[in-house]
């Protein structure tokens, strides 16, 4: 019998051939000003060639004022469709299928870059960790992102992409409306669940109108915040209840499928759950430094003994109790049983035998992978080949994370090479023009 | 005298106007170069430069200051200059290589190699970026790889290579008093400390013929303790002058004179101190030397920041900013017979025309004015003395260029920020190619 994983999973709008989403992930290949470049396209490339059912392409940002740090490619104007129709046709050759994920950071951007210094977002509060600053958007601004957020969904279709992801969760704009820890708004947008549901169900109605009603849409969503992971006296934020409700509402405003993740911020100590690595942190973090309020004190503390010591414990402690490998199965669950469309979730998953129970067990139809396809791009051509898991696992060590801000996205966990000659050139391997034996037929 | 044709060697130039090494992090970490680079470089072709010397291109992955800038270290490097050499030539301007290998001054060292290579194990005394001492093996093998880039700069019809021999690079950390603690024949004298800079030289003219334009880009002012009085200060300008006439005897075309045993120097770019701007790309530095962090408390910190500010901008105050380097010059040019170019805040026609005519130089390069106003020569073709909002010497390009795409960044020289931005972005616009 075919393992569960090679089932295709079918939404409405589109079918993918298995059950294996590449998550939203990639580095800062991109130019400055938000065009594309070719290494974006070999890097998404690896994982097609991988096997992966579809790509969910990285955060994509719908205004340059909603990056989360430079070197991404937008969906900001209509002159950046040729750029994505490539890189959808290059994916579909591999049979595989390419969601954009259409972002806006709000307040969570951890470089702002040049352009705009302040984020928008549902208060003027400045993000809690690395202390990054805002400002409250209007009614009028809140109008504009939404039509953003549609006007990108259209140049996706018009790129003839697959679909599209709508960016709701770990702690960006989106977030930053429905969490009760975070929007602290006294209008039509803050207050009551309905409220705080307004924006990203505005965003879905309003991308339904601009797209129709054929093009897949799915919405990741924060299923639950745990807002007080770190510090135990902040508020906890949305809970799992008040997220199957927004689920019923984005579905009847049109959502084809559920991407689940959680945390109310990103990074958070569940997603991507695992390591905090210490010295690579000191190395990547210094250039954040100019970024917030809070960033020297932070820096100062990762770099100093035994605090660091101190949070990474607090920060591993969390994953430790819940286990990494589908962390977010349960919450994933709660969703499911109370939507109509496929659901899918993100959170460590690298066995074949783990994903598969959980979709057997209806948790999930599908699963979604960031840091084990960064370490083993081609992990699905090993399920097919009869492995469990990959020779040379994901650690969980979360270096990649924490040095794509300095350096090439990639593993960097060198215990996973024979040296580290061999990571780097791993690493590297992202900028060489695809070997054409590679290349299907 | 700006717009008379300048011959260096077998080279003939247009004017007398060079674009200087800039440039910035266009390129992908790997070191293969992206049309983003070609873009840059077409701005300054475009507007009537007599040629452009590339901004450094690193002969190894150890050798590069920091990752994002095109390498020349393999013949798979070639067919990238090849195209950018073609399209700068669709200008009428001639394209030199600046051959380089920053040894111990490695801002971000990036991933491949920690540490850096120098004529001393002592690290880079103003950040504390760490080198390993090279033997005389490693020597030989680096020489090798500048005669094979200069090779490769042939092969993909570039029209000559510069040796980056100032601005604390290898051959400076060879050449400085300063710098050189060796006690083979790598140090000591400066005719030991001359030695690899002029191995250089002979290796790449045997790799590239009689035929090919080298140039030597030298610090004859080195005062490596102009910011650090506790430091050494380098070789005096009787000195550099010899190694000037040295050079010659090895074979260059032209010299090209700079100042400073390490870079930035408050002599080169001489200019202002950003302290504000400072801050806010310098913490990038902070894993790369073990002074960065003591350096970036100081920067953040007033009056600290003030005080280094004022000591940084001491030189350019006591001796003017453009033609710093003037008098440096003036002193090779009579000591050698090849043409001498000069950096050093140039953007003033008169100025310029006063330099050759007076016979301190025979040509000049610019980059921050070049960066501010990249159709300068435009200017001055039309009769203007400067141009209309020229470089305030802010260095805000300087610093910004390690997080932000290189331009100018001081506001105060455009409309508004959003002008300035759509200047700083322009160079990700595809840049058309001139009728094939």
């Amino acid at each position: 019998m075919t393992s569960a994983v090679f089932q295709p999973l079918r939404f409405r709008n589109l079918e993918v051939k298995n059950r294996v989403f590449r998550s939203s992930i990639s580095g800062r290949f991109d130019n400055y000003d938000g065009s594309g470049t070719e290494v974006r396209h070999r890097w998404d490339m690896k994982f097609a060639r991988g096997g992966v059912g579809a790509i969910i392409s990285s955060n994509t940002p719908v205004h340059p004022r909603g990056l989360i740090v430079p070197n991404y490619a937008h969906l900001d104007a209509d002159d950046k469709i040729p750029f994505w129709r490539e890189l959808g046709k290059g994916a579909r050759e591999y049979g595989c299928k390419y969601i954009a994920q259409i972002a806006y950071s709000g307040r969570q951007r951890d470089i702002p870059g040049i352009t705009y210094s302040k984020g928008l977002s549902s208060t003027d509060r400045p993000e809690p960790i690395h202390g990054l600053p805002c400002e409250r958007a209007t009614v009028a601004q809140i109008r504009e992102i939404v039509e953003c957020f549609a006007q990108a969904a259209r140049r996706a279709r018009e790129a003839e992409l697959d679909g599209i992801e709508i960016h709701g969760c770990n702690g960006y704009l989106i977030t930053q409306f429905l969490s009760p820890a975070i929007n602290d708004r006294k209008d039509e947008y803050g207050g009551s669940l309905e409220n705080r549901a307004r924006l990203p169900l505005e965003i879905v109605q309003a991308i339904r109108r601009e797209v129709g009603d054929d093009f897949h849409m799915q919405f990741k969503i924060t299923a639950v915040d745990h807002h007080n992971a770190l510090f135990p006296w902040w508020g906890k934020g949305t809970k799992i209840e008040d997220s199957v409700q927004v689920c019923r509402w984005l579905l009847e405003a049109g959502v084809d499928g559920f991407h689940i993740s959680s945390g109310s911020s990103f990074p958070h100590p569940r997603n991507p759950a695992g390591g905090f690595p210490i010295a690579d942190t000191i190395r990547s973090y210094d250039t954040m430094l100019s970024s917030g309020k809070n960033t020297f004190r932070n820096y100062l503390l990762f770099r100093t003994p035994p605090f660091n010591k101190v949070f990474k414990w607090a920060w591993e402690r969390s994953a430790k109790h819940d286990g990494i490998e589908g962390i977010n199965l349960d919450e994933a669950r709660r969703v499911k049983e109370s939507v109509s469309v496929p659901v899918i979730c993100a959170g460590g998953f690298q066995t074949q035998s783990t994903i598969a129970t959980a979709i057997e067990d209806g948790f999930v139809d599908g699963v979604s992978m960031g840091r084990p396809l960064i370490a083993n791009p081609d992990l699905v051509n090993l399920f097919e080949a009869g492995h469990d898991r990959a020779p040379r696992p994901c650690t969980y060590c979360n270096k990649c994370l924490i040095n794509f801000i300095e350096n090439p996205l990639g593993c960097y966990e060198q215990r996973r090479f024979d040296s580290r000659d061999e990571m780097v050139r791993q690493i590297l391997s992202v900028y060489e023009p695809d070997p054409v034996e590679a290349m299907p037929a | 005298m700006i717009f008379e044709p300048l011959q260096l060697g077998p080279l003939t130039l247009k004017n007398r106007v060079v674009r200087s090494s800039v440039g910035g992090r266009w390129d992908n970490y790997d070191g293969s170069g992206t049309e983003v680079r070609i873009n840059w470089e077409l701005k300054f072709a475009r507007a009537g430069v007599g040629a452009i010397i590339a901004s450094n291109a690193p002969i190894h992955a150890r050798g590069g200051i920091l990752p994002g800038y095109a390498l020349i270290d393999s013949d798979a490097r070639i067919p990238f200059w090849r195209e950018l050499g073609r399209r700068v030539h669709e200008h009428d301007c001639a394209y030199i290589l600046q051959v380089n290998h920053a040894g111990r001054e490695r801002i971000l060292p990036g991933l491949t190699y920690r540490t850096g290579l120098s004529s001393t194990d002592e690290p880079e005394p103003l950040n504390g970026f760490p080198c390993e001492r090279m033997t005389v093996e490693q020597i030989r093998e680096v020489v090798g790889m500048y005669a094979a880039g200069a090779r490769r700069a042939r092969e993909a019809g570039l029209d000559g290579v510069e040796v980056a021999g100032a601005n604390g690079m290898m051959p400076t950390q060879f050449l400085s008093s300063a710098i050189n603690d060796r006690k083979d024949e790598y140090g000591g004298s400066l005719e030991n400390r001359a030695r690899f800079g002029l191995e250089v030289v002979r290796a790449v003219r045997a790799a590239v013929g009689p035929d090919f334009c080298i140039g030597y880009k030298i610090s004859v002012e080195e005062r490596l303790n102009e910011l650090l009085p506790w430091l050494k200060r380098g070789n005096s300008v009787a000195e550099s002058v010899q190694m000037c006439r040295w050079l010659e005897q090895a074979g260059v075309d032209y010299l090209h004179i700079s100042a400073g045993a390490g870079f930035p120097h408050p002599r080169n770019p001489a200019g202002r101190f950003p302290a504000a701007e400072v801050v806010k790309t310098y913490d990038t530095l902070l894993s790369s030397g073990r002074h960065t962090f003591r350096n970036y408390l100081a920067f953040r910190t007033w009056p600290l920041s003030r005080i280094f500010a004022w000591w940084w901008q001491r030189p350019g105050r006591r001796l003017g900013i453009e033609g710093i380097n003037l008098t440096a010059a003036r002193a090779v040019k009579q000591a050698v017979s090849v043409p001498v170019l000069c950096t050093g805040g140039f953007q003033t026609a008169s100025v310029i025309e006063r330099a050759i005519g007076a016979g301190d130089c025979d040509g000049v390069t610019i980059a921050r004015p070049l960066v501010a106003n990249p159709d300068l020569v435009r200017h001055f073709e039309a009769g203007l003395d400067r141009p209309p909002r020229p470089c305030t010497y802010c260095n805000k390009c300087l610093f910004n260029f390690v997080e932000n795409p290189l331009g100018c960044y001081e506001e105060a020289r455009f409309d508004s920020r959003e002008e300035m931005l759509a200047q700083i972005f322009s160079v990700y616009e595809p840049s058309e190619t001139v009728a094939a």
